[in-house]
């Protein structure tokens, strides 16, 4: 646990993202590999769930340390971080010998799972007992699962890239999905070869777009482009491994098998060792809807019948990345495309799964005009391919843009405010915001946290410090008093703000100064902006075949 | 109260006994400062009264010319109806708490304190009283200073480090106290030390004071630094005066470095723990010891701090027109 402490707070004080990876390029080839996997499994975003509820803790530190419970809230709200907190509350002058990082968790974390108070008082004390001041923070982050070192999945990547000396795409894949300790080691992540059985079955490392951030014409001729509408549903890889079996992979790298029973039930007609790239949309008969009807299907596991049948989606595909076991990304897009396009014409036409069609312009001013359409398609824009492109892991630049519509503006008035996370531990900066309804009332439509400048950030929290009208819970109230500028991409219904409705992407576009609160925009306003979807109900907008009628 | 020895006026806290204010802003006539930080020794009033030692570090911000009287520790000086002596508080150089008695009732005002060892200034001292003003600014049980001796090794240990690997450090500091103190701690032996001018105007003052402070050298144009030190004030941290050390590594040495957020909040590579006010169990130690029957607290996050002490059946409260909290000078 001691180098691990020491990993953790040197990645924790490091600013700069290459050192970050050298440090964990030297914990990685020094550390036992049954530590350096649960380093993995965290750094590639999993929790240690169900250890201890975070209100238990609380309530046991504040015993050890003979504080009453409100004065462990005050410091939580100072502070910002919950484990960071307790951590800081206890301290420690153990002096015992520092166990592994494996041992630890085994030792201390996991057997508090299921157990009786009384049981887990004893044993998170043991551990109090036994826990280095350097490894308090560490541990406490272990316990209440908020782990964040500073390494995204992609530098993991490339740290264990470096010590196998494989592609970054490779360990990737490796790493990608579900797995524990218990079933993938270090021996296989680290292994120098590039393909093994196992790694069939898998999902790909997603190719994201960048924002087109030029002139589209900076981009050359139109003809080495290919042209998708930019989908608003939950981009996903449909794998089939064969005999009917296979998963359906988000980009948050979970199964969403559970979630979306139909979408799996294409995979008896799909062909083994089979991945393709796409999007989970909300569609009924009468064609694409908007993205409220997908939430009522997010997180819902194993849905009903009835669910099934009000709230269908269907997969988009626009990608091919392996078939028959061959994996194709490094084959130009054009040539996956054809091949997407004669497996999916192959297809029983039931089947909840489409194709992404091509928008098949012949200049760039076209394409802008015909952009135009986006917000009456319920589509947010589009997606620009080079034709000669690779499918390339993670973030890439000048071959993958999205071309989005033009964001709506409205002027906001924060209204009550919740302290951030990681670099804005101890500031209000999870905003939520109000426009003025009929009667002159603000009502809420949106949360938004990024925007701001630091300084910015700072002299808002000042403000909201000085400022709060009560507490709900980790929310303040504040005076109505900050008008911020808001941009965001269309509204949907919402029964969490009492405005009754809800920005999609909403963020913070400046802050104006420059206005009071009675000046914010309308709730009409707002929902005028609404009305550009209203559509949707009632009009098709694409054929059976997922064509867009418009076109 | 009956009688109050002290009470808040906009200026600040008066004595209606001696007619004097405590550390007061806008004009007044007599003003006994406590100690010789900007929020507390302001410029502009007609005479002033504070510790010998204090007495150089004060004209530095009020003028030469001003009208400065000293008295010394424990001596007892009367002003009108009251009688007033100077305590030591550890906090900077010339520190002091005042002790205000009035018809044989005692009132401290405590000043910035800390009870924990400083070489480069007076101890603290604890004075027993009726009423104590104390300043509460690390008024949570999160914040717990280590021992200074293990601060200054850490800061020398990353000085090393980073000379090995031919970068510069630069540990910011507020210029006045924590500057000198963290340039008290530094082992010379790994490099040449440099400070700012902000801080190098008050190496002197220390020095004629008899604090032993290490050879601190003028930055010049022609300075080279990769194993140097630089101290600096944390106002320079955006300004085009640091653009001078290259990749130059940034430490800050304060007790707000005891939380992770405000260290990254700056984007700093390290931050050291190391704070001239008293930390949370100094506060709780300091104020049972003065065994006055009223506190009062003022400069920082007091409500947290006087629920604390009312539920252990202590008299305490937030001083009227206190200040609430300020995360700059320390």
């Amino acid at each position: 646990m001691k180098a691990f402490a020491r990993l953790f707070h040197d990645l924790d004080s490091m600013t700069k993202t290459n050192e970050r990876i050298d440090r964990l390029v030297e914990y990685l080839e020094s550390a036992p590999p049954e530590d350096a996997i649960w380093v993995c499994w965290l750094l590639a975003g999993n929790k240690i769930k169900g250890a201890m509820k975070t209100g238990e803790l609380r309530i046991l530190a504040a015993e050890r340390v003979k504080l009453p419970l409100w004065m462990v809230e005050e410091c939580h709200d100072r502070v910002g971080d919950l484990a960071e907190t307790i951590s800081l509350l206890l301290g420690s002058d153990s002096s015992s010998e520092s166990l592994g990082l494996d041992q630890t968790i085994r030792k201390f974390i996991l057997p508090l799972k299921g157990r009786e108070g009384g049981e887990r008082r004893e044993g998170i004390n043991r551990a109090w007992d036994h826990l280095s001041m350097e490894e308090m923070l560490p541990f406490h982050k272990l316990l209440t699962g908020g782990f964040r070192m500073g390494v995204s999945k992609g530098n993991l990547c490339k740290a264990l890239a470096r010590v196998a000396k494989v592609e970054p795409a490779v360990i990737a894949q490796r790493i990608a999905g579900n797995w524990t300790c218990e079933n993938l080691t270090m021996r296989e992540i680290l292994n120098p070869s590039e393909e093994s059985a196992k790694e069939m079955g898998r999902p790909f490392p997603f190719c994201l777009a960048t924002p087109l951030q030029t002139e589209v014409e900076e981009l050359g001729r139109v003809e080495d482009w290919l042209v998708e509408w930019k989908w608003d549903g939950i981009r996903a890889q449909l794998v089939a491994y064969g005999g009917g079996r296979g998963i359906l992979w988000s980009r948050g790298d979970e199964a969403m098998d559970e979630s979306f029973p139909e979408i799996l039930a294409c995979l008896p007609y799909l062909p083994a060792g089979l991945c393709l790239d796409g999007e989970i949309l909300p569609w009924g008969r009468e064609g694409l809807r908007s993205f409220s009807h997908l939430q009522k299907r997010l997180g819902r596991k194993n849905p009903t019948s009835s669910i099934l049948k009000r709230q269908p989606v269907r997969f988009q595909a626009y990608d091919l990345l392996r078939i028959q076991g061959e994996d194709l990304r490094s084959k130009p897009l054009a040539e996956r495309r054809n091949k997407l396009e004669c497996l999916l014409g192959s297809l029983p036409k039931h089947l909840p799964i489409g194709l992404s069609p091509v928008v098949g312009e012949k200049s760039w001013s076209k394409l802008k005009s015909r952009r135009e359409e986006s917000r009456k398609r319920g589509v947010e824009g589009f997606m620009l391919k080079k034709r000669d492109s690779e499918y390339r892991s993670g973030r890439v630049k000048g071959s993958w843009y999205k071309w989005k519509a033009d964001p709506f503006h409205a002027d906001m008035v924060v209204v009550s405010a919740q302290l951030g996370h990681g670099k804005r531990a101890n500031l209000y900066t999870d905003y939520t915001l109000a426009v003025l309804d009929e009667a002159g009332e603000l009502v809420t439509v949106a949360k938004a946290y990024s925007g701001l400048t630091k300084e910015e950030m700072i002299e808002v929290d000042q403000f909201i410090r000085k400022n709060i009208t009560g507490k709900f819970g980790p929310v303040r109230g504040v005076r109505p008093k900050l008008v911020f500028e808001i941009a965001f991409e269309g509204t949907q219904a919402s029964g969490r703000h009492k405005s009754g409705i809800a920005l999609r992407f909403p963020r913070i576009r400046r802050w104006r100064k420059d206005k009071e609160p009675e000046e914010a925009d309308t709730l009409e306003t707002i929902r005028g902006y609404a009305g550009m979807e209203a559509g949707e109900e009632k009009g098709a907008k694409t054929d059976e075949d997922g064509n867009l009628l418009l076109f | 109260m009956k009688d109050p020895v002290l009470v808040p006026r906009p200026e600040g806290l008066y004595c209606p006994a001696g007619n004097f204010y405590v550390d007061p802003c806008g004009k007044v006539k007599r003003a006994i400062v406590t100690h010789a930080h900007s929020d507390h020794g302001r410029p502009g009033h007609q005479s002033y009264l504070c510790s010998e030692t204090c007495e150089s570090l004060l004209r530095t911000r009020i003028g030469k010319e001003s009208h400065v009287e000293t008295a010394d520790f424990g001596k007892k000086v009367r002003i009108g109806d009251a009688i007033v002596s100077f305590h030591p508080a550890g906090h900077i150089l010339g520190s002091a708490q005042i002790r205000i008695e009035v018809k044989g009732r005692v009132w401290v005002v405590s000043g910035d304190y800390k009870p924990q060892t400083d070489p480069t200034c007076e101890s603290f001292e604890l004075v027993k009283c009726h009423v104590f003003i104390s300043e509460c600014t690390f008024g949570l049980p999160v914040y717990r200073w280590s021992a200074e001796q293990k601060i200054h090794h850490e800061i020398n240990q990353w000085w090393a480090g980073n000379s090995a690997s031919g970068h510069a450090s630069i540990l910011l500091a507020y210029s006045l106290g924590k500057a000198q103190r963290v340039l008290a701690g530094l082992d010379d032996s790994i490099g040449p030390i440099y400070a700012h001018s902000a801080v190098l105007s008050f190496v002197d003052h220390y020095r004629k004071a008899g604090v032993r402070l290490p050879e601190v050298k003028k930055i010049e144009p022609s300075t080279d630094f990769p194993n140097a030190i630089v101290v600096a004030p944390p106002a320079v941290e955006d300004s085009t005066w640091i653009r001078r050390f290259g990749h130059a590594r940034k430490g800050f040495a304060s007790g707000w470095m005891a939380i992770r957020g405000a260290r990254r909040r700056r984007n700093l590579d390290r931050g050291f723990v190391l704070s001239d006010h008293a930390d949370w169990d100094g506060l709780n130690q300091v104020i049972q010891g003065t065994e006055a029957e009223e506190v009062l607290l003022t400069h920082g996050d007091g409500e947290a701090l006087s629920r604390y002490l009312r539920e252990r059946g202590m008299n305490c409260s937030l001083l009227a027109g206190a200040v609430i909290r300020g995360e700059e000078e320390e």
